[in-house]
C-alpha cells in the first residue's frame, strides 16, 4: 500500500453469519459481481468503475460500498481520488469452506460404498 | 440466503435399508466414517427426533473434531436429516440431509449440506490463497 494513502476500509467485526449475510448480498446483483470481475483485472478509481455501467456515478458508488461493507473491495483516497481495489477474503473463506465440504462428503460416500459393497448384506 | 448449501451423490451397490443402518447405527458407522485421512474415533447416535449423535473425527495432522447435532427427521430408510456442527468450529447449528433412493438393485445416496457458513474455524487448516480468483470469478459469473 502506497504511503500517503489512507485506507477507509470499515471492516464489520460482525459474527461469521452477519458477514456471511453481508458477502451474499452483495453478490446477489448483477452490477455489483461485473464491478468486482473488473476489480480482478486490478484496482480502478470509481469513474472508471462508473464508466461502463449506464448509470450514475453517485449509483455506482453506492454498488461500491455494499461491496465495501461486504469486505469484498478495500478503497483508498489519495487526495480527491478514491482507488478500489479487490479484497479476496471473503470469497476466499467461502470457497475454502465448500473445498473442506466438498472433499469430506465425497470422500466419507466413497467409503460408505467400498464399505457397503465389499461386505455381505446382512 | 443463508449460508451456501452443496449437494453429494453417490450410487452404492447395495440396498437402502442396509445403507440406513450403516449411517445409523454407532458401531456400523465407525466402521466407515470419514474421508482418507480421518480416523473416525468412535460414535454415540440417539435414532430418534430430537436426538443427540456424536461422531469423533481424528485427522491426519493429529486434530480431533467432533461432530455433534440433533435429529430433526428420522423417515427409515429414506430420509434423515439432522443439524451438524463441529467442536472445534463455529458457534453455528449446519444442516445436513440424506436421502436414499432405491435404483433398481442398488442405491443413490444424496446428502445435502446446507447452512455451510464461515470457513473462519476452518480456513486456518487450508494451505495457501490459490484459487480464489477461480471463485471470484464463478461467483461474478454466476
Amino acid at each position: 500500500m502506497m504511503t500517503g494513502m489512507k485506507s477507509i476500509a470499515h471492516r464489520r467485526r460482525a459474527n461469521a453469519d452477519d458477514r456471511l449475510d453481508g458477502v451474499f448480498h452483495a453478490l446477489s446483483d448483477r452490477t455489483r459481481r461485473a464491478l468486482l470481475a473488473r476489480l480482478v483485472a486490478g484496482p480502478a478509481m470509481v469513474t472508471e468503475l462508473a464508466a461502463p455501467h449506464a448509470m450514475s456515478l453517485a449509483a455506482v458508488s453506492k454498488h461500491v460500498r455494499v461491496l465495501e461493507s461486504a469486505g469484498l473491495v478495500a478503497r483508498t483516497i489519495d487526495g480527491r481520488i478514491h482507488r478500489c481495489a479487490l479484497a479476496p477474503g471473503p470469497l476466499r473463506e467461502i470457497e475454502t469452506c465448500l473445498d473442506f465440504y466438498r472433499d469430506f462428503w465425497s470422500e466419507t460416500l466413497d467409503s460408505l460404498a467400498r464399505h457397503a459393497e465389499r461386505e455381505p448384506r446382512r | 440466503m443463508r449460508g451456501l448449501s452443496l449437494v453429494t451423490r453417490r450410487l452404492v451397490r447395495a440396498d437402502a435399508a442396509r445403507l440406513f443402518a450403516d449411517w445409523t447405527e454407532a458401531d456400523r458407522l465407525v466402521q466407515w466414517w470419514g474421508p482418507r485421512g480421518v480416523q473416525c474415533t468412535g460414535a454415540e447416535i440417539d435414532l430418534r427426533v430430537g436426538g443427540r449423535y456424536r461422531i469423533g473425527n481424528r485427522f491426519a495432522d493429529g486434530r480431533e473434531v467432533t461432530i455433534t447435532g440433533v435429529f430433526e427427521r428420522i423417515e427409515a430408510p429414506h430420509c434423515l436429516v439432522f443439524t451438524w456442527r463441529l467442536d472445534p468450529g463455529p458457534d453455528l447449528d449446519e444442516r445436513v440431509t440424506v436421502r436414499f433412493e432405491p435404483r433398481g438393485a442398488a442405491t443413490e445416496i444424496v446428502v445435502v449440506h446446507e447452512r455451510i457458513a464461515s470457513a473462519e474455524a476452518r480456513a486456518s487448516h487450508q494451505a495457501g490463497w490459490e484459487g480464489c480468483l477461480d471463485g471470484l470469478a464463478r461467483h461474478a459469473e454466476a
